[in-house]
C-alpha cells in the first residue's frame, strides 16, 4: 500500500525547473532511499512533501488523502515527520527541553519523562541533556533532531542526510537505528549521499537526476545500473 | 474638464511626493543594510531645522536646502560609523539603538532649543487652471520627488558605486572576497540614506511649523511606505507610493487627512495578509 | 499546577528566591502603614505600568515577537475605559467598564494581530507596522477636539483628552488611594504567578520553540500562528490593563500616552532590564519608573534623554538587558563563593549540603 503518494509534481524557482514531473511512491513498511547528484532536486523533493513549498503542479497524497494543499504543521499531524539537510534544533534551549517541546503533544507527566530518557539515552545524548543544543557539535545536533522527528511516532520519518558530519561509526549506529524503528512498522524515506550507508538501509532506491526521476528499484537493481553508475556511482568514487 | 483633471494629477502628486520623499532615505538604508533607521524623523527635522536656521542667515532658500542635505548626510556618515555598523548582524538591536539615538535627539532639542522656531513661509507663488488655484512650491516639491528617483535610479544603475552596491546588497561576503569594501560602501549608503532625510526636511521646511517632534509627521508615510514597498526603492517604494498615494488622495477628498491616513494604514494592513511579501514581490517575480 | 512556577523558562527558583519574593510582597504590603498617602498614591502609579511591561516580555523576550504597539492598546483600553464609565454610569458599573476595555483591547490585539502574523510579518516589520497603528491612533485621537466628537455623553476631547469617568468604584466606596494600592499588588501577583506558569508550561515550551526556530516548531506539528496569536493578545491584552488602570486612576486620558515618546517608553524598560525574564522584567521596569518619575518632576526632558541613552546603552553594551545581567553576575558570584568556601572546610561541605536538601 503506497503511503506517499507524489503525482506529477514540478517546482519551479523563477527560471531554474528544480523539480519536474517527478512520480513517486513509497509503500509503507519501507526504507526508501533517495539518492542523486548534488542539485538532482532531493531537498526540493523532500520540502514539497512536507510542505514548506507549495509545488507548481501536480498533487501530493498521504495515507490516500490529498495533502497538496495542506500546511507543513498540518502533515505532520497525520503522522510524517521530517530531519532537515542542515541541523534544525532550537539551539538557545537545553537538549532537553528539545525533546520535550517534541513530545509534549503526545505524552504527558511521568510518561513523558520516561520516554524523554530513554530517546536522550537511545541518541547518546543523556549527559549532555542539561547543555544548549547549540553548544553541542554538527553530528550531536543532527542526532537530536533526528531523536525530536522519532519522538512524534510517525508514520513515515523523512531524514534528510541524516549522516553528514557523523563518523563511520556513528553512521553505522545512525543506520541500525533506522533499521530498528523500521522493524517496528515505521516507514522510512531518506537522502543520502554515503553510499555505504544507504547499502545498509535501503530496500528501495529511486534515482532523481536533474529534477527528474532516473532510475528506481530495489537496491541490487540500482548498484548493477550501468547508466547509474554514469551520473552518480562514478562522480561520488570518483570524490 | 482638464482642469479638474490637472486638478486630480495635482492631489496625486502632492500625495506622492510627500510619499517618496518621507521614505526613500528609509527604503535606501532598508534595502541596502536590512536596518530600520528609527532616527529617520530626527534625519528629517534636522534637514528641515539647518534650512531654516541658513536661511534665516540669508542664504538663498534652494542653496540652504541643498547645504542642509549634506548636512544630514554628513551626520548619518557619523553615526553609521559610531553606532549603526556595529548592529549589522543584529537588525532588531539596530532598530532599538537607533531609537533610542532618537529619543535622545528629540528631547535634547526640546530642551536646547525649546518648543517653536519662526519658521520661513511657503515660498509664494501660485498658477490658475480653469477656476482652481495651485501653489507652484508643490509641484516643485513633485518634481524634486520624480529627480530623487531618477538620481537614485542613475546612482544604483548606472555608476560603479552602485554596482559594487548592488552586489554588496546581494551578497555582502562574496562582494567582499571580491575586493569591494563594504564598510565603506555601507558608510556611503547610510549617508544617502539620510541625506535624502535631510532633504525631506528642508524641502518641507517652508510649509511647516518647526517643532523638534516633527519627524513624527513623516514617519507613518515612510515606514507604511517601506513596509508594502520592501528592499527595492525603485521598483518597490515607487510602485508602492504611487499605489498608496491614490488610496490617500481619494479618502483626503472625501474625508479629510486623518481619515486618509488611517485608510492607508487599514490598506497597508490588508495587503501584508494578502502580499505577505510586499507589492515588490508581484512586480519582481524573483525566484527563491 | 504549582510545579510549573519554576522552570527552564524564568531565572530564579528554589527557597532562597522565593523567601525573598515573600520579602519582598511582605513589605509592599505594610508600606501604606508607614507611608503618606501621596507616595502611596505614586507607588501605585509606578504599578500601572508593570502590567505593560510584563506583556512586552512575553511577546518580545518569548515569543520573539518585538511589539511597538503597547500603548496602543494602553490606548484603546484607557480610552475604552472612559467611554464606558461615562456610558454606564459609575458605580460598580466601572468594574464592568474596566474588564469590557481590557476584552476590547485584546479583540483590537487579535484582528491587528491576525493580519501580521498570517500575512507572515515578523522581526523588524512587527515592529514597524505596530508602530504605525500605534502612531495613527494618537494622530487621530489628537484631532477629536470638536465637539462631533464623542461616545454618547463622552466626548473624546482631542489633545486635552478626555476626562469626568469615576474611578474604579465598588457600590459607593471608590478603590483609591491604598485600596488601590493594594489592587495593584494584588493583580501584579497574581499577573506575575500566572504569566510564570503560563511560560513554563507546554504552551511556553512552544512559545519559546517558535521564537527560536519557527519552522522546526511547525515541523513537530505545531501551528505556530496560533501560538504566537495567542501571545500577542495576552501580551497586548495586559497593555490593555495597565491603561484602563491608568484613566481610572487619574481619571483622564490624553494621546500623548499613546504617541511618541510613550511608545518607547516600554521598550526601554523591558530591553534595560532583561526581555528573556519576567523577574527582571519586573524589578527593572520598578526601578526605571521610580527613577524617571523622580527625574521628571525636574525636567521631563531630561528624563526622556535619561531613557534614550539608556536604551542605546542597553543595546552597546548589554544587548541581554542590564538587570538580567546583574542578576546573573550576583547568581554566579554567590555560586563560586559557595564552591570557595566549600573547598578548604571539607568537614563543613557534607554539612553545607545536607542544609541545601
Amino acid at each position: 500500500m503506497a503511503l506517499v503518494d507524489v503525482k506529477g509534481v514540478s517546482k519551479r524557482f523563477g527560471g531554474l525547473t528544480a523539480v519536474s514531473d517527478v512520480d513517486l511512491t513509497v509503500s509503507a513498511g519501507e526504507v526508501h532511499c533517495l539518492i542523486g547528484p548534488n542539485g538532482a532536486g532531493k531537498s526540493t523533493l523532500f520540502k514539497l512533501i512536507v510542505g514548506l513549498y507549495p509545488p507548481t503542479t501536480g498533487s501530493i497524497f498521504f495515507d490516500s488523502v490529498d495533502i497538496t494543499a495542506e500546511r507543513p504543521y498540518a502533515r505532520v499531524q497525520r503522522g510524517m515527520s521530517i530531519k532537515m539537510q542542515a541541523p534544525s534544533v532550537f539551539k538557545e534551549l537545553p537538549v532537553r527541553q528539545n525533546i520535550q517541546i517534541a513530545l509534549q503533544e503526545r505524552l504527558s507527566g511521568a510518561e513523558c519523562r520516561t520516554e524523554e530518557e530513554r530517546l536522550l539515552a537511545l541518541l547518546n545524548l543523556a549527559e549532555d541533556s542539561g547543555k544548549l543544543a547549540g553548544a553541542l557539535s554538527h553530528g550531536q545536533q543532527q542526532w537530536l533532531e533526528i531523536g525530536m522527528a522519532l519522538a512524534l511516532q510517525p508514520q513515515l520519518l523523512l531524514l534528510d542526510e541524516p549522516t553528514a558530519g557523523m563518523s563511520p561509526e556513528e553512521t553505522y549506529k545512525t543506520g541500525e537505528l533506522i533499521k530498528s524503528f523500521n522493524a517496528e512498522g515505521m516507514t522510512v524515506l531518506v537522502v543520502e549521499h554515503d553510499m555505504a550507508f544507504v547499502r545498509q538501509v535501503a530496500q528501495r532506491i529511486t534515482v532523481l537526476h536533474l529534477g527528474k526521476i532516473f532510475a528506481r528499484g530495489s537496491l541490487d537493481a540500482i548498484l548493477e545500473d550501468e547508466k547509474v553508475a554514469e551520473i552518480y556511482l562514478g562522480k561520488t568514487h570518483a570524490h | 474638464m482638464s482642469a479638474e483633471l490637472f486638478s486630480l494629477f495635482y492631489q496625486f502628486a502632492d500625495v506622492f511626493a510627500f510619499l517618496i520623499l518621507s521614505a526613500a532615505g528609509l527604503a535606501i538604508v532598508f534595502g541596502m543594510m536590512g536596518v530600520i533607521n528609527m532616527a529617520h524623523g530626527e534625519f528629517i527635522m534636522c534637514g528641515a531645522y539647518v534650512t531654516v536656521g541658513l536661511v534665516n542667515l540669508g542664504v538663498p532658500l534652494p542653496i540652504a536646502q541643498i547645504l542642509a542635505a549634506l548636512t544630514a548626510g554628513i551626520i548619518g556618515m557619523i553615526v553609521e560609523l559610531l553606532i549603526v555598523r556595529r548592529f549589522y548582524k543584529r537588525p532588531l538591536d539596530s532598530l532599538l539603538a537607533t531609537w533610542g539615538l532618537s529619543l535622545i535627539v528629540t528631547q535634547s532639542m526640546l530642551l536646547i532649543v525649546g518648543s517653536a522656531v519662526r519658521g520661513i513661509g511657503t515660498p509664494e507663488g501660485s498658477f490658475a487652471i480653469g477656476g482652481y488655484t495651485f501653489s507652484t512650491y508643490r509641484l516643485v516639491l513633485f518634481g524634486c520627488a520624480v529627480a530623487v528617483l531618477a538620481g537614485l535610479y542613475i546612482i544604483f544603475m548606472k555608476t560603479r558605486f552602485g554596482v559594487i552596491a548592488r552586489a554588496t546588497m546581494q551578497n555582502a561576503a562574496m562582494a567582499k572576497a571580491l575586493g569591494a569594501r563594504t564598510g565603506r560602501i555601507y558608510s556611503i549608503s547610510f549617508g544617502i540614506g539620510t541625506a535624502l532625510a535631510g532633504l525631506c526636511g528642508a524641502l518641507y521646511a517652508p510649509t511647516m511649523t518647526l517643532i523638534p517632534t516633527m519627524g513624527a509627521t513623516f514617519v507613518v508615510e515612510s515606514f507604511v511606505t517601506v513596509v508594502i514597498g520592501g528592499a527595492n526603492v525603485l521598483l518597490g517604494t515607487a510602485p508602492a507610493a504611487v499605489f498608496l498615494a491614490m488610496i490617500r488622495m481619494a479618502l483626503n477628498a472625501s474625508y479629510g487627512q486623518i481619515i486618509g491616513q488611517i485608510g492607508m494604514l487599514f490598506a497597508v494592513i490588508l495587503i501584508i495578509r494578502v502580499l505577505p511579501e510586499g507589492l515588490s514581490s508581484v512586480l519582481v517575480r524573483r525566484g527563491r | 499546577m504549582l510545579k510549573l512556577l519554576d522552570g527552564p523558562q524564568t531565572l530564579g527558583r528554589g527557597k532562597i528566591f522565593w523567601s525573598c519574593f515573600l520579602a519582598v510582597l511582605a513589605g509592599a504590603l505594610i508600606y501604606p502603614l508607614f507611608a503618606d498617602s501621596y507616595d502611596v498614591g505614586n507607588f501605585a502609579y509606578f504599578l500601572i505600568w508593570i502590567f505593560m511591561a510584563l506583556g512586552l516580555c512575553l511577546m518580545w523576550g518569548y515569543g520573539g515577537m518585538l511589539s511597538f504597539g503597547q500603548t496602543f492598546f494602553f490606548g484603546i483600553a484607557g480610552y475604552g475605559y472612559g467611554v464606558l464609565a461615562i456610558n454606564m454610569g459609575g458605580g460598580t458599573a466601572t468594574i464592568a467598564a474596566l474588564v469590557l476595555s481590557v476584552i476590547i483591547a485584546m479583540i483590537a490585539a487579535g484582528i491587528l494581530g491576525y493580519f501580521m502574523i498570517w500575512g507572515g510579518i515578523s522581526g523588524i516589520f512587527f515592529g514597524i507596522v505596530t508602530l504605525s497603528a500605534t502612531l495613527v491612533l494618537a494622530f487621530f485621537l489628537g484631532q477629536t477636539a470638536g465637539p462631533e466628537w464623542h461616545i454618547g455623553p463622552a466626548r473624546l476631547n482631542g489633545f486635552n483628552g478626555m476626562k469626568g469617568m469615576d474611578p474604579l468604584t465598588v457600590g459607593s466606596f471608590d478603590i483609591e488611594g491604598a485600596a488601590l494600592y493594594y489592587l495593584m499588588i494584588a493583580l501584579i501577583v497574581i499577573v506575575y504567578v500566572a504569566l510564570r506558569m503560563l511560560v513554563n508550561s507546554s504552551i511556553g515550551n512552544v512559545i519559546v520553540a517558535t521564537r527560536e526556530n519557527p519552522q522546526r516548531a511547525e515541523m513537530l506539528g505545531y501551528d505556530v500562528r496560533k501560538y504566537q496569536l495567542l501571545t500577542f493578545v495576552i501580551g497586548s491584552g495586559l497593555a490593555g490593563l495597565s491603561g484602563a488602570l491608568y484613566t481610572s486612576w487619574g481619571q483622564f486620558i490624553t494621546p500623548s500616552s499613546i504617541g511618541l515618546p510613550a511608545a518607547a517608553m516600554p521598550i526601554v524598560w523591558v530591553a534595560f532590564s532583561g526581555r528573556n525574564d519576567l523577574t527582571a522584567t519586573l524589578v527593572g521596569s520598578f526601578l526605571l519608573l521610580f527613577g524617571f518619575q523622580t527625574i521628571t518632576v525636574y525636567s521631563q526632558q531630561a528624563a526622556l534623554v535619561l531613557m534614550g541613552v539608556l536604551l542605546l546603552a542597553t543595546v552597546m553594551l548589554a544587548p541581554q538587558g542590564f538587570v538580567l545581567g546583574i542578576g546573573k553576575l550576583v547568581v554566579d558570584w554567590w555560586t563560586r563563593r559557595r564552591r570557595r568556601d566549600e573547598a578548604p572546610a571539607l568537614a563543613d561541605a557534607s554539612r553545607l549540603q545536607s542544609d541545601e536538601t
